[in-house]
């Protein structure tokens, strides 16, 4: 009864796929999130390049190594404090949907000002993928990042990615999908607990 | 491996904050889906939903000690706890980017940068966009070149002209008119074909030789737009303008999507801050925003005289600003603060203006072509029935009163359905030559500001609510009549001719 707020997971048309281990795309406005879940899910979404168009969810299911994940993109968000309408749905979707894991996309260019939503995010302790997109661009300006030592200091997977022109995709499923495989069995290992 | 909540302790905030977050943990008993640490962190930020959430569950005893932790906290220092907490996570952030970061060892890579720098110029252009000395010029270019010139006189003009008249007119219409005619004997059936609206002649050739093109041509130029980056350079560079609306540069955002498809846009004024900024662009979108199809259909229709295409722009501007204004001073409340992340300027992809002109598209072509059939049937039984006269007689009076030929009130009803079904209406009558260009131009403004279509008028229900959408239709169509009403007379009254 207590618990009423927290689960309020719907039971909506996609019932079964519920089941399924949910990944969401989360992130700053105009990080390439619509373009990352078009890569996963391989499901047509408009791509936009202004701020704010992901204002619906979108759903889809990613398939890798014959396992299926849901996968949901969630709208811009700059911090876990919502002003606009948009970025208080995505922060709903981070906290009351229950995501199995959390891609935070990030512009690779603009590393400073997009962490401090990935230690949001890790404060939380939802289980995070810190994608760092448009690393193109990032090479073009000159600069260089070292994904070992920012996995090291972060203590959450990095994957460097292009997803425009589709640069680090495959890596990055595989990641998805080691560290939901990997989760399932800890979470087998202390069931009971 | 994923993240334990042991590692989530690894940044630690200044003592007088840590101390705080271990107290409050401490005290807090409820069941919930976070951990405690994050808890009492989130309730140290002030966080709305999470102290509603722990008022639920705990006891006012706790509730009140958790209150005095905070307020001692607070009342050692100035600044707000909350700000001091984001201030320390920006401090991780940037020590760590600094960590990270490093010039790249690439020769190559730094001397392109040194050398060419080809975000330097993007961004130099993105710039003289935001300018308003430069940026309302650049406007006026894009506008004329990319809007008039390529959409309006090329492909509502010529395009439109060779598949229309060229085509349809004089190849494929009259041979499946004689096909239906001969294969079908009775003349209801016929009608409903081949007849002054039928399936075939009015749906068909109107959806492929006449509103395919322009919306094709409209939305290669808008994926164009979109994907330079040009659009959000446009949202702050209208933004003073804006201010003075009651909304701010957030809603050029759907105001600009809304010249694309105003149901879509409406569903994008979600992104609005509050719920004023949002039924206030609901109604602009409603009332003077043209939609893609719509805004082809009369840049064809008034391509032939520019003085006309300029006093449309200037009366809808003008109506507009003016509305606009009216509805801010009457809503209560003041703009929200405007601040939006600007992507970068780039060279648009071919691939993704193709993609998404072609995804576009296909959803238009999907929606549209149905409703287009549909409303030839329902003509059609209007016909039979003698509603659709009965209709046609109704609207006569208000026809007359904007100086126009009576026959204009086929056009008016077709509005109803959709936007640029009315001015496709139009069109027909101007190639029939029963409309002066004064006329035209007294049609093309009442029906943009004319009522919104069926898609739109859901989804406004579905935003905002039946009686607001209710309260916006009817004021549109009025206002729509009116502006009508006032620029018949004022054209006659000065004697203009365009």
């Amino acid at each position: 009864m207590a618990q009423a707020m927290w689960i309020e997971r719907k039971q909506d048309e996609q019932g079964a796929a519920h089941r399924l281990p949910l990944v969401v795309i989360a992130g700053q406005p105009n990080v390439g999130k619509s373009v990352l879940f078009h890569r996963l899910t391989g499901r047509y979404v408009t791509v936009s390049n202004y701020p704010g168009t992901t204002v619906e969810i979108t759903r889809g299911i990613m398939h890798h190594n014959g396992r299926r994940f849901t996968v949901i993109d969630s709208p811009g968000l700059y911090s876990l404090s919502p002003i606009t309408e948009e970025e208080r749905v995505a922060r709903r979707i981070l906290l009351h949907e229950h995501p199995d894991l959390v891609l935070h996309v990030v512009d690779a260019k603009n590393l400073a000002r997009m962490l401090p939503l990935t230690l949001q995010l890790i404060e939380l302790g939802i289980p995070t993928i810190l994608v760092l997109n448009m690393m193109d661009e990032l090479e073009r300006a000159g600069l260089q990042i070292s994904v070992d030592m920012l996995r090291q200091q972060l203590a959450i997977p990095v994957a460097p990615t292009v997803c425009l022109t589709g640069r680090g995709i495959p890596e990055l499923k595989e990641l998805i999908d080691e560290q939901l495989t990997c989760r399932d069995s800890a979470m087998a290992l202390s069931a009971g607990d | 491996m994923s993240s334990s909540p042991a590692e989530t302790v690894r940044w630690r905030y200044p003592p007088a904050i840590e101390q705080a977050i271990v107290e409050i943990a401490s005290l807090l008993r409820g069941s919930y889906a976070l951990s405690e640490r994050t808890l009492a962190l989130l309730l140290l930020e002030g966080d709305p939903e999470i102290w509603e959430e722990v008022r639920l569950q705990e006891f006012t005893v706790t509730l009140d000690r958790i209150r005095a932790l905070c307020e001692q906290l607070q009342a050692t220092s100035e600044t707000p706890i909350a700000w001091q907490i984001e201030q320390q996570r920006q401090r991780w952030s940037q020590q760590i980017a600094s960590n990270v970061l490093s010039q790249s060892s690439d020769p190559s890579a730094t001397l392109r940068t040194r050398i060419l720098r080809p975000g330097a110029l993007a961004e130099h252009i993105g710039r003289l966009c935001m300018n308003p000395w430069t940026g309302f010029p650049i406007l006026v270019l894009v506008l004329y070149f990319g809007l008039y010139q390529f959409v309006g006189v090329f492909g509502a003009g010529t395009v439109v002209d060779w598949l229309e008249n060229g085509l349809f007119g004089q190849y494929i219409n009259p041979f499946v008119e004689r096909l239906v005619r001969a294969i079908i004997p009775w003349s209801a059936l016929q009608e409903l074909l081949v007849g002054e609206y039928g399936v075939w002649t009015l749906g068909v050739t109107y959806a492929i030789a006449l509103i395919l093109p322009i919306v094709t041509f409209f939305f290669l130029v808008f994926a164009v737009l979109e994907d330079t980056g040009y659009l959000p350079r446009l949202a702050m560079l209208i933004d003073r303008a804006f201010k003075w609306l009651g909304l701010n540069g957030r809603a050029v955002i759907p105001i600009v999507l809304g010249f694309g498809c105003d149901t879509m846009a409406t569903v994008v004024t979600r992104i609005l801050e509050t719920r004023r900024e949002r039924i206030l662009t609901t109604f602009l979108l409603t009332l003077a925003i043209p939609c893609s199809a719509q805004l082809g259909v009369v840049l064809a229709l008034l391509a032939r005289h520019p003085k006309g295409l300029l006093l449309w722009a200037g009366v809808l501007v003008g109506v507009f600003l003016l509305i606009g204004w009216l509805a801010a001073k009457v809503l209560p409340g003041s703009s929200a603060p405007f601040y939006m992340e600007l992507p970068p300027m780039r060279l648009p992809s071919l691939s993704n203006v193709l993609l998404k002109t072609l995804a576009r598209l296909h959803w238009y072509f999907m929606e549209v072509f149905p409703l287009f059939l549909l409303a030839s049937v329902l003509i059609w039984i209007g016909q039979l029935t003698g509603l659709f006269d009965l209709a046609i007689r109704g609207m006569r009076p208000v026809v007359q009163a904007l100086s126009l030929p009576s026959e204009a009130a086929v056009a008016f009803l077709f509005g109803f359905f959709r936007r640029d079904y009315g001015a496709a209406g139009l069109y027909r009558l101007n190639e029939q030559g029963l409309l002066t260009g004064n006329q035209l131009l007294v049609a093309s403004v009442v029906l943009t500001l004319f009522v919104p279509c069926v898609a739109q008028f859901l989804v406004s229900i579905k935003e905002r609510g039946l009686r607001a959408a209710l309260v916006m239709f009817v004021l549109a169509l009025s206002i729509a009549l009116l502006t009508g009403l006032l620029l018949a007379h004022a054209l006659a009254w000065l004697g203009v001719r365009v």
